[in-house]
């Protein structure tokens, strides 16, 4: 399954993809994150050592999580500050904790969580405004290593559909 | 010296790994006759008053924990709201992180010199250092070896007024472990460190193993 999780207020990104994915018939969902309620995350590291794997914020990113379980590819749109994704997009990453374990491993030469599921989901980013594209291509390859998958690239909004094309 | 501290953890100060090594950090810069001011990004209610400091000191550090390779949300949204400086103030950071070797901070790292700049600030360098996740689990004596080693860094800073000095580039340790290094703490991660960490979460009520899967589709 295909996650697209829009951080933005703009759905016309969105109302894009989905007719694109629709006419290609790809298993996809859709969350317009714009309006649900996401906290940032507290670092209280209870999804590790007291309630593994739950999040101890009762608010609508259980929805989101839920769905990660089982997506083979995450796309975050955003919009931008300070050259990077802005908070709201930033906080889908730093509230993805639950989904890795306390435990430690080496993976190559560097250290790595153990994965809480099987799943491995690979991540794109769509972002909107001032954003610092080649620092975003860099930093969305950390994310991938730290979930074990790989990056499916970095897009300005201008290029939904080159992104579009490597949702699959 | 005067520098404006913050701490741009999103954990409340009492648990704050960042706020543990700011304590031992600004021990050094007093030691060198330097003074600061602080405050933690955790407490909102704290927000119009660093805004306020931001726009009047010229010596701005921020301290802050890494998080999924770059800043905490929270930290980007107070940023989100600062008006950048003229080019008359300098940011420095203090970076610090769960995982161990150097290589983990830099892209954190290279971000921060960016932030910098779309501050309007000139940039005064990072003092990167992993491995300290555990300060939070740790106390006394084992606790102090972990933040100890901040002091002579902040009485760098201090006297300065930057991370520039060789000591703090020094300070980060080796960017990857060598092999032999590696099958030793990899082992000890499979056997002590599970172990400890098993025991942190009795301590913390948890009741269910640490790698359960509670939305493991069946
Ligand atoms: C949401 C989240 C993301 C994190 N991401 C990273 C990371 O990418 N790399 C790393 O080495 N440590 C990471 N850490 C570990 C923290 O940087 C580390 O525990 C730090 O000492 C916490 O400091 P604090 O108590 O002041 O918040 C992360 C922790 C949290 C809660």
């Amino acid at each position: 399954m295909i996650l697209i999780v829009n951080t933005t207020e703009n759905t016309k990104i969105t109302d894009e993809i989905r007719i694109e994915l629709e006419s290609r018939g790809e298993d996809f969902e859709i969350v317009e994150a714009s309006s649900m309620k996401i906290s940032h995350c507290i670092g209280c590291n209870y999804c590790w050592l007291k309630t593994p794997g739950i999040c101890t914020i009762k608010d609508d990113y259980e929805i989101i999580l839920k769905k990660m379980v089982t997506a083979g590819q995450l796309w975050v749109i955003s919009d931008t500050a300070l050259g990077f994704l802005d908070y709201k997009g930033k906080n889908i990453f730093d509230r993805v904790m639950p989904l890795i374990t306390m435990y430690l491993k080496f993976k190559g030469k560097q250290m790595r969580h153990v994965l809480r599921y099987k799943n491995i989901m690979n991540i794109g980013l769509i972002y909107r405004g001032d954003g610092d594209r080649e620092y975003l291509k860099r930093w969305n390859e950390r994310c991938a290593l730290n979930f074990g998958s790989k990056s499916l690239g970095v897009f300005p909004e201008e290029e939904v559909k080159e992104a579009a094309v490597c949702m699959h | 010296m005067h520098a404006l501290i913050i701490n741009g953890s999103p954990r409340v100060k009492k648990y704050s790994n960042t706020d543990k090594i700011l304590s031992k950090f600004t021990e050094g810069m007093a030691g060198s006759g330097s003074t600061f001011e602080q405050y933690e990004i955790s407490d909102r209610l704290q927000w119009e008053k660093i805004r306020k400091a931001f726009s009047e000191n010229e010596n701005i550090l921020i301290a802050l924990p890494l998080y999924v390779e770059n800043i905490p949300g929270l930290l980007l949204e107070f940023l989100s709201t600062v008006e950048p400086r003229n080019g008359e103030a300098q940011m420095s950071f203090i970076l610090q992180s769960g995982f161990a070797e150097g290589c983990q901070l830099r892209c954190g790292e290279a971000y921060l010199e960016k932030l910098a700049g779309r501050l309007g600030c000139s940039y005064g360098g990072t003092l990167v250092k992993g491995d300290n996740f555990s300060i939070r689990l740790f106390e006394g004596e084992q606790r102090e070896k972990v933040t100890g080693r901040y002091t002579a860094m902040g009485r760098i800073y201090g006297r300065d007024g930057n991370f520039s000095d060789p000591a703090c580039k020094a300070f980060t340790g080796p960017e990857v472990f060598p092999l032999p290094i590696r099958l030793l703490v990899g082992l000890m991660m499979k056997t002590l460190a599970k172990r400890g960490f098993d025991k942190a979460a009795k301590g913390w009520g948890c009741e269910r193993p640490l790698g359960d899967r509670p939305y493991a589709v069946r």
